[in-house]
């Protein structure tokens, strides 16, 4: 059996390496697929915000694009009422728990969220549902680098990357349901932990809950 | 000598121990003390201590065992008494008093004292059976026979009613003649969802990796739901030999009995059961001389809903937050440490021993034909005789709840059954006739679950038990997928504003689509199924979620901040001041003819003053919505 | 009181041993430090991370998730609220309320004096007792408000109401 597969994603005939999750073979034939927690290189994918939905022709319902190996001849579908409907409403939720508070946020223009609002058309501001009280405060203890958890999505990369890339594990999730958030050893603030500020976790928040300090001269403080 | 004979003779040896233990057990007079952690609540220590007490102070010859749960829950403290020549009869409601009169005039004389018999074990002339009574007629136990009757901490007691006799008949025959048994019995698993046990151990067994494991989960969450702790407590061998029989078919060597922290005498007295099989040669090395080796543990569980959650349960063995994990690979092909994991419920685990030693037939001969077999399941709310009751697959609810559970207690209507816990539903009186098997109950709107079935009426509001479960989820979500951890949140405060009046019609629409998403785009089955009592209340009870919006009523008297409790001054009698005294916050006050009335402003609603305004005079009500109290007291 | 210095922590090292820092053993560990310290102190958490060899946070992570563990002392008397099913329906919440009220703390809480630590615990099984509490593990059925009263009188909370029951005839007062 070859490496490569053929697979049809809206319509399009592309090759993707057998195997491969079904999301990264398409975002890398520049096809959108929302997506949050997923990394390439998170394995197995936690497929935890549930935003990456496609229909796969056969399915009896439609699937999470992170978790799907590719096949031969796979036909999906990115769109359909029923994934529409889903993305719609696991977005509304993202956002009925977001900080919203774009003008005033590090990644404006190059938020997940946004991104994701305009390639489906999506209002960030909820509408059926209310927003959900603001979580925690801002973590400014170290020099360099802020946490603020009303931003944070929950999608989990930033502890992967302090553990996998920086090698460090300051942080992690802790409690459960509603209250779980993204912590570090008794919720201590950052500089009172292992952090060495590499930055890690910065570079790969798909919002703007870890982000660089900016000194006065615009520039990123360094330490 | 062949492995099989080997095999044969080592059972034989113990069986005849045992038989020889429990006959002259037979010979003495004995009474058994229901010590399930619901009999220990109700008072069996001190009943217990009693009877020790008078028994050395007449200095009879009398055994006294502690056993575990009869299921007739309701009659706790319960007490068997065998005396040769009697049939053993058993005793409900016991405290010292009936004590004393029983061993006066039972054990030191001849008179069993019927009047306070609940009802004979044995057949006989005298006295009726349990299966003499409505539920007896309906009820057929499996694996729920020897609960209440052997103490569960000998092994002997077990072993002389042919305990562990599917394990030697097992294993002298080939591993998949095991699964082709389990799989043509069509055992589905009890512990919710109902997937066939074989397929299961097939599924396991077909995997190339030779280190398996097999786990039992006995992370009983469900509220409302005690069977796994009832069976564990009152006869864990029959679950263990169920396990050892499902290792020896899928051959694993080590296996795990997750119990919750919650149960802690489930806990000490699966541990007893472990050691004295591993002293008997039924665990560890060369089960029964067979060649075959395989050991157990207890792994005890940390207090989380969400590890009855298989993939939760495995991370949480494995030290792990227990989070859920995106299914496929299944357990049977990556589970514990990465490999084939053969895990099912305690009460599937149960019915491989009878299945092993009655053959597939007799299975099938039970129970419905897409559900064969019975059924275990804890039965508490608004019914007469609460209980843990195992009735054959294909009963009707309404035989359940009217025949079984002896119907509605004071009078009242019979409202909803509330089926499955926080995954299930609850159904209506136009659901009664439905038979209980995993397929009707899932078009019903419901899910068999694992058995805990809460009966309600009409002092019981369905939106506030809607609320109730969806606090219950949300507080037991992992938190990990979008929808679970925020939709159920969002459900949680809308169904809130409901019960406090807030809420408007266009909530119901959210509610609904919300529900919907969270079932379709959960990650695992809690949140899947998280939506349901919403949904089936929403479906059965819709007129009450419109009252509560609407006109700010709680037709169920039942939500705080409807209601308001009002004394009627015309039932209200001078000469009576219990209330005032039961009143925890001296909200009750003497008005100046002498009658009593609340101050609303200090008032909780904690109901205690309507509990105890005695009943020549039931003078206390409850009003909704609370405005009808200006109206009353404007017309005076 | 915090346990700290390195003599609080030896029960600790007996149990690490015990299961040979065994990674996957993470859970009875924190079961048995629990058992033995009532709690979780930081330090202890930071003492078990080290020798399984894993981020402190991720033993943080898991003391937090679990409804068992306990990130601060205990009181003398654990009063466990059971809100399964069955209690919910007939007055759990009543005796949630009523065991706040007399000592004015709320659930998940310990009072100042440390005497009384309250909690509310799913279902212990006990549904035909509804409602349920479990004091110092033993457990109690159907509590009403006046019960919760009892409870705590017998457990030796000052500062009760006197039982009104037997001076009920002079009544209230009219507000």
């Amino acid at each position: 059996m070859s490496e490569q597969v053929t697979i049809t994603i809206d319509g399009r005939e592309l090759s993707a390496r057998r195997g491969e999750k079904l999301l990264w073979a398409a975002l890398r034939n520049e096809i959108y697929i929302p997506h949050l927690c997923a990394w390439p290189e998170i394995e197995p994918p936690e497929a935890s915000c549930r935003l990456c939905y496609v229909e796969i022709e056969g399915r009896e319902r439609p699937v999470t694009s992170c978790t799907e190996p590719v096949i031969e001849g796979m036909v999906v579908h990115t769109r359909s009422p029923r994934v529409d409907r889903l993305v719609a409403s696991a977005f509304e939720l993202i956002m009925s728990d977001h900080h919203l508070n774009c003008a005033k946020c590090p990644q404006h223009k190059r938020c997940e969220l946004q991104k994701i609002a305009r390639e489906r058309r999506l209002r960030l501001r909820p509408s059926r549902l209310t927003a959900l009280p603001r979580r925690g405060e801002r973590d400014d203890s170290l020099k360099t680098i802020y946490f603020d958890s009303g931003r944070c999505v929950l999608c989990g990369r930033c502890i992967w990357a302090c553990r996998e890339l920086a090698r460090v594990g300051a942080i992690g999730f802790s409690r459960r349901g509603y209250k779980q958030a993204v912590t570090t050893f008794g919720d201590l603030p950052l500089a009172e932990t292992a952090c060495t500020e590499c930055g890690e976790c910065v570079e790969i928040c798909p919002v703007g809950a870890f982000s660089y300090k900016i000194n006065a001269g615009g520039e990123r403080e360094s330490l | 000598m062949s492995a099989v004979t080997e095999i044969g003779l080592t059972y034989a040896g113990l069986r005849r121990q045992a038989e020889e233990k429990a006959t002259r057990l037979k010979a003495q007079a004995v009474i058994r003390i229901g010590s399930a952690t619901c009999g220990l609540a109700a008072g069996a220590a001190a009943v217990k201590e009693a009877f020790e007490r008078e028994i050395s102070k007449r200095r009879l010859p009398v055994k006294v065992l502690e056993t575990g749960c009869l299921g007739h829950c309701h009659a706790e403290p319960l007490v068997i008494i065998s005396r040769p020549g009697f049939p053993g009869i058993a005793y409900g409601f016991v405290d010292e008093d009936l004590v004393e009169l029983l061993v006066k005039n039972f054990l030191e004389g001849d008179d069993p004292c019927y009047e306070y018999a609940l009802a004979a074990l044995d057949p006989n002339d005298v006295f009726p059976t349990f299966e003499d009574f409505p539920r007896g007629v309906y009820e057929k136990k499996i694996i729920s026979g020897e609960s209440g009757i052997i103490d569960p901490k000998e092994i002997e007691q077990y072993l002389a009613g042919g305990g562990y006799g599917a394990l030697a008949e097992v294993l002298a025959r080939p591993p998949q003649e095991v699964i082709r048994e389990i799989k043509g019995a069509n055992l589905r698993g009890r512990g919710g969802a109902g997937f066939p046990a074989g397929v299961k151990w097939e599924l396991c067994d077909r995997q190339e990796e030779r280190e398996r494991f097999i786990i039992c989960n006995g992370d009983e969450g469900d509220p409302g739901a005690f069977m796994d702790r009832s069976l564990l407590e009152s006869n864990p061998h029959l679950c263990i030999e169920g396990m050892i029989i499902g290792a020896y078919a899928i051959q694993a060597r080590q296996g795990y009995i997750y119990i919750r922290a919650e149960y802690p005498l489930a806990i000490e007295r699966v541990n007893v059961a472990l050691n004295q099989a591993r002293e008997k040669g039924l665990l560890g090395e060369s089960i029964l001389n067979s060649g075959f080796s395989f050991d157990l543990e207890v792994f005890q569980g940390s207090g989380a809903f969400v590890c009855g959650e298989s993939s939760a349960l495995v991370r949480s063995m494995e030290g792990e937050r227990g989070v859920p994990r995106h299914r496929p690979p299944r357990l049977t092909e990556s589970g514990f440490r990465g490999k084939p994991t053969l895990l099912n419920n305690v009460k599937t685990f149960c019915y491989v021993p009878p299945i092993i030693r009655h053959g597939k037939d007799w299975f099938k001969g039970m129970g419905t034909a897409s559900s064969p077999g019975t059924a275990l399941f804890s039965l508490v709310g608004k019914v007469a005789h609460t209980g843990l009751v195992e009735v054959p697959m294909g009963t009707t609810l309404r035989e359940l709840v009217f025949e079984v559970g002896g119907g509605i207690p004071d009078g009242k209507q019979f409202k909803a059954v509330q089926i499955g816990g926080p995954s299930g539903g609850c159904l209506p009186e136009s659901a009664l006739d439905i038979p209980i098997d995993y397929d009707s109950l899932h078009e019903a709107g419901a899910i068999m679950g694992s058995g805990g079935l809460v009966v309600m009426d009409d002092d019981d509001c369905m939106v506030a038990v809607a609320r109730y479960f969806l606090e219950f989820t949300q507080q037991e979500s992992c938190g990990q997928c979008t929808f679970c951890r925020l939709g159920t949140r969002h459900m949680l405060d809308l169904l809130t504003a409901i019960c406090q009046g807030k809420g408007d019609l266009k909530s119901l629409d959210t509610l609904k689509d919300l529900a919907e998403d969270i079932k379709a785009g959960s990650l695992c089955g809690l949140g899947k199924t998280a939506p349901n009592p919403v949904l089936t209340t929403l479906r059965y009870f819709r007129e009450e979620y419109v009252a509560h919006i609407r006109e700010g009523i709680c037709p169920a008297k039942m939500c705080p901040d409807l209601i308001v409790y009002y004394i009627e001054p015309e039932k209200c009698s001078k000469l009576c001041n219990v209330c005032v005294g039961s009143c925890p916050v001296d909200a009750i006050y003497t008005r100046e003819d002498g009658l009593k009335a609340i101050d609303q402003k200090k008032c909780v609603k904690c109901d205690n003053c309507l509990k105890t305004c005695p009943p020549q005079y039931q003078a206390v009500i409850k009003l909704s919505p609370p405005e009808k109290l200006a109206e009353l007291e404007g017309k005076k | 009181m915090e346990i700290g210095g390195s003599e609080g922590l030896l029960p600790v090292e007996e149990i690490l041993s015990r299961y040979r820092n065994d990674r996957e053993k993470l859970i009875p560990i924190l079961q048995q430090v629990q058992e033995k310290l009532g709690y979780l102190p930081l330090a202890a958490m930071e003492r078990i991370a080290r020798a399984v060899r894993v981020p402190a946070v991720e033993v943080y992570g898991l003391a937090t998730f679990y409804n068992q563990f306990r990130l601060n002392p205990p009181g003398d008397h654990q009063i466990k609220i059971c809100m399964g099913t069955a209690c919910y329906m007939v007055g759990g919440q009543i005796a949630l309320d009523s065991f706040e009220r007399r000592l004015q703390i709320g659930e998940d809480e310990t009072t100042p004096d440390r005497r009384f630590s309250l909690e509310r615990v799913a279902c212990v099984g006990c549904c035909t007792l509804a409602p349920v509490v479990v004091i110092n593990e033993r457990v109690e059925g159907k509590v009403t408000p006046t019960r919760v009263d009892g409870i705590l009188l017998e457990l030796g909370l000052e500062g009760l109401p006197e039982q009104k029951n037997s001076a009920s005839e002079e009544g209230g007062k009219t507000p």
